[in-house]
This record gives C-alpha cells, sequence and structure tokens, in this order.
C-alpha cells in the first residue's frame, strides 16, 4: 500500500511546472478554510440571521471556493496569468462583498467584540481613503511580478496571497457594505465617488501594462507548461483584459443600484 | 502616511519596470559558448519528405536548432512557442532566421504529425525527422546528448535551443526557462553577426 506523507498533501493550490491536464487533485486546506468559517456562521448565527444574509454569506464562501479550489486556482497559481487575475475578482468583487451582506449588524457588533475589533472596524469603515489605500497598495503589491513569484512558488505563499485578496476585497466593501451601526460614510455621494475611484483608478496601471507589455511579465507563467495552446502574451493580454473589464459589471452594478436608492428615497421624501 | 505611499509607489516602480519595453544591449545574455563551435553537417528528412541539409539550407542565416519531440508536454512546448512569439514581434529578424526542429521520438514523429504540431506555433518552422541512426549522427554532430527514446518511460532529450548565427557559429543556446525578454535582445544581435563583426 501507497505511504501518503503529511507533507506530500497539496494543501493549497501552488505552481508545479507540471504539464496540466484536467486531472481532478484534491486541495484539503481549502476545504478546511471553506467548511470551518460555514459551519462556525451556521452554528452561531442560527438564530439571529435572515434567510437572505444566510444565503449571502453562503453565496460568498461559495465564490471563495470556485476561487481557491482546482481547477481555478490550481491554474492560477501555476498555468495562466489570466487565470490569476479571474481570483483576483472573484475574492474582492465576488466573495468579499457577499460575505459582508451575509453579516447583519448585531451578529457582525457579536463576532467583533470577540476579537476586540469592533471600534478598529467601525472607524475603518467611516475612513474611505484609509481602505481605498489599503485595497490598492494590496492590489499593486499582490500583482507586481517579484511578489507573484515569490508566493506562488510555495503553498503557503499561494495562501498567503489568496487570503490577501479577500482581505483587501473586504476592506474594499466596508465603506459601502458595513454592518455595523455607524460604519460606513452617511452621504450616499461619498459612497459612490470611493468605489469608482478605488476600483477604477488605479487599477488601471497594472491592467494597461499587462495588456500592452512587449514581454510576458511573470515568468512564473511564461514558463509554465502551456494550457490550450494559449501563448503566454495572449494569456497576459488576456490577463489585462479581466483586470480592466471584470470590474464593470459589479462596481458599475452597485453604482447603478446605490443611485436609484438615493434617488427613491430623494423623491420619497420629497413627493 | 508616507510610508503607505511609499510602498504604493515601490510596487508600481516594480510593476512598470518588469513591464517596460526591452532596449536590445547590444549583448547577448543567453548562456554564450566560450569557445564557439561550427554548425553541423547533417541531412534528415523535412515534413515534405524532401530531404534537408541542415548546414546548406541555413548557409548566411541565423538557424535556431531545437531537438525535440512532438508528445514533450513541458520543455518542447515552452521553448517553442518563446521562439514564435518572439518572431512574430520581430518580422526583420524573422525574415533572416531559420527555425529547425528536429523530432527524435522516430517512432511516432513523422512528417505529418511534426508539421501539424509546428503549425501550432509557426508555419514557417522546418520540422525534421529520420531514422533513429540518422537522428542519433544528428544530435551527435550538434554536440548534444542523444535522446533516449524509452517505450516505458517516455523521451529524455535536450532541452536547450543552439543558436548558429549568420557566420555559421555557435555562439549561445538558450536552456529551458530563458525568457522572451532575452531572446528580444538576443536574435537582432545574432543576425548581424556575420563574420566580419565579430562579437
Amino acid at each position: 500500500m501507497g505511504e501518503v506523507t503529511f507533507a506530500a498533501i497539496s494543501w493549497w493550490c501552488t505552481a508545479t511546472g507540471q504539464p496540466w491536464t484536467w486531472r481532478w487533485i484534491p486541495y484539503p486546506g481549502v476545504w478546511i478554510a471553506v467548511a470551518v468559517p460555514t459551519v462556525a456562521y451556521l452554528r452561531t448565527a442560527r438564530l439571529s440571521v435572515t434567510r437572505r444574509h444566510r444565503a449571502a454569506f453562503l453565496a460568498g464562501m461559495a465564490v471563495f471556493w470556485v476561487a481557491s479550489d482546482w481547477p481555478l486556482g490550481t491554474l492560477g497559481a501555476g498555468y495562466l496569468a489570466s487565470a490569476h487575475m479571474a481570483q483576483f475578482l472573484l475574492y474582492t468583487l465576488g466573495a468579499a462583498p457577499l460575505l459582508l451582506l451575509g453579516v447583519p449588524g448585531a451578529f457582525g457588533e457579536r463576532i467583533l467584540a470577540r476579537m476586540r475589533l469592533t471600534e478598529g472596524v467601525r472607524r475603518l469603515g467611516r475612513s474611505p481613503i484609509l481602505c481605498g489605500v489599503v485595497y490598492n497598495v494590496l492590489l499593486l503589491t499582490t500583482h507586481s511580478p517579484p511578489v507573484v513569484e515569490a508566493l506562488r512558488r510555495s503553498q503557503f505563499g499561494s495562501f498567503a496571497m489568496d487570503l490577501s485578496w479577500l482581505v483587501s476585497g473586504l476592506v474594499l466593501w466596508l465603506p459601502i457594505l458595513s454592518p455595523l451601526p455607524g460604519g460606513r460614510p452617511r452621504s450616499v455621494g461619498v459612497r459612490m465617488a470611493y468605489l469608482f475611484s478605488a476600483t477604477a483608478l488605479v487599477a488601471v496601471i497594472p491592467a494597461s501594462l499587462l495588456t500592452f507589455a512587449a514581454n510576458p511579465v511573470y515568468e512564473i507563467y511564461e514558463l509554465a507548461p502551456r494550457v490550450w495552446s494559449l501563448s503566454a502574451r495572449d494569456d497576459q493580454q488576456l490577463a489585462g483584459i479581466v483586470m480592466k473589464l471584470g470590474t464593470i459589471p459589479v462596481v458599475w452594478g452597485t453604482l447603478a443600484t446605490m443611485w436609484f436608492r438615493w434617488a427613491r428615497r430623494e423623491g420619497a421624501d420629497g413627493g | 502616511m508616507p510610508r503607505r505611499i511609499h510602498r504604493h509607489v515601490l510596487a508600481v516602480a516594480l510593476l512598470a519596470a518588469s513591464c517596460a519595453a526591452p532596449s536590445p544591449t547590444g549583448r547577448l545574455q543567453g548562456v554564450v559558448v566560450e569557445d564557439p563551435t561550427p554548425k553541423p553537417s547533417f541531412v534528415l528528412t523535412d515534413t515534405s519528405g524532401e530531404r534537408y541539409d541542415f548546414a546548406a539550407e541555413t548557409e548566411g542565416k541565423l538557424a535556431l536548432l531545437f531537438f525535440g519531440y512532438t508528445n514533450c508536454p513541458d520543455i518542447c512546448p515552452v521553448q517553442l512557442s518563446q521562439i514564435a512569439e518572439v518572431l512574430r514581434q520581430m518580422p526583420d529578424v524573422a525574415a533572416h532566421t531559420e527555425v529547425v526542429f528536429v523530432g527524435v521520438d522516430w517512432r511516432r514523429d513523422t512528417p505529418e504529425v511534426i508539421r501539424a504540431y509546428l503549425d501550432r506555433f509557426d508555419s514557417r518552422f522546418v520540422g525534421l525527422t529520420g531514422t533513429a541512426e540518422e537522428l542519433e549522427r544528428a544530435q551527435v554532430a550538434a554536440g548534444v546528448p542523444p535522446a533516449v527514446v524509452d517505450a516505458d518511460t517516455g523521451v529524455a532529450h535536450a532541452g536547450w535551443v543552439i543558436a548558429y548565427a549568420p557566420d555559421g557559429m555557435n555562439h549561445v543556446i538558450y536552456p529551458f526557462g530563458t525568457r522572451q525578454s532575452t531572446l528580444m535582445n538576443d536574435l537582432p544581435v545574432l543576425v548581424t553577426m556575420t563574420g566580419e563583426d565579430r562579437r
């Protein structure tokens, strides 16, 4: 019988240099990262959350799972820059806002109070400039080639990168969706201006560089075994386009929703 | 706050530096051969079934010679793709360059299979094959260890690209892991090495 050692298990997706196949790879670390918060949420929030909250939280965890696990996690960790970018968008614009929507105010306060983080998170949500800076610093850092090369080659590094994307997504959405009472700017205009500037301005830099670079930027993806005969440059250009256009549906959809809600409220107040 | 801005600027700079358009340095960045060797002489069969004399067909051109096999899962597709992508960006260099792929898996790499394989990268690439003896002679002539073709363990072959400048000498090789930026720098230098202006 073959012996499976603890170290031989792939806990998290990482670059291996092995040719890509559609053979499923189990990542127990991903399952634990999905299962533990989900079970904890369902047990703790059993009585205090609505069906809508629960659906949002579970959808957020599902997006987190899809972004982290095989095949997208594997492709993003070691094969395709475009998959890496798709993961980034799923964490920051998919999983993070859904998880925040899944946490009602009182429940959020109770959880954060245990970690003595309530006031810190409330203040952070009220500081859109700080949130925008944190998000964009993490965006630029985790897309800079030396950081990608260093982190994607180890399971722990890859885990750290994925986690930092989720955290940066939570920080990004805090001024918009903070569940804490008084945990976001009061003005809808400020929130809309924040969301637009935080997601649309700085991200254009790496997206354009990836789209228009003369050579592949990331060695790890340039020299990876090819997937679907997609060349390294085409893959990188696709990554730039994904980064540039991928934010549009979520960000502009959110902005439109905020605008119409505000207009409806104003109309109701005026009428 | 200044510290945050500093990190911000650093990250942008790192990304921008990596993306900047390459500026040829005029010096070779591949693995330079200290004592350049002359172009080998061997004759194999090309993908149209004609005999192909490597030395004669590539005379006066930059020749990039690579021994691989079409079922190679990792090294061959990356090496060929790197060359194809760089040459697509440098049509002037491509016009004076001959990329020659020798299929060392004599059991499976027929002329038709090699042609179909190379067309995935660039239809101008030349594909060669031959008998086991011919292939071994060609590899020995080029100074690479002959590939080991084994039904059980697969194919073990030299993974590097050998560059012969128009002067007929091998000045540089490109092992697996060579980046496109290196090729973008080197190929324009190599095509000008005609023998009159040695490095």
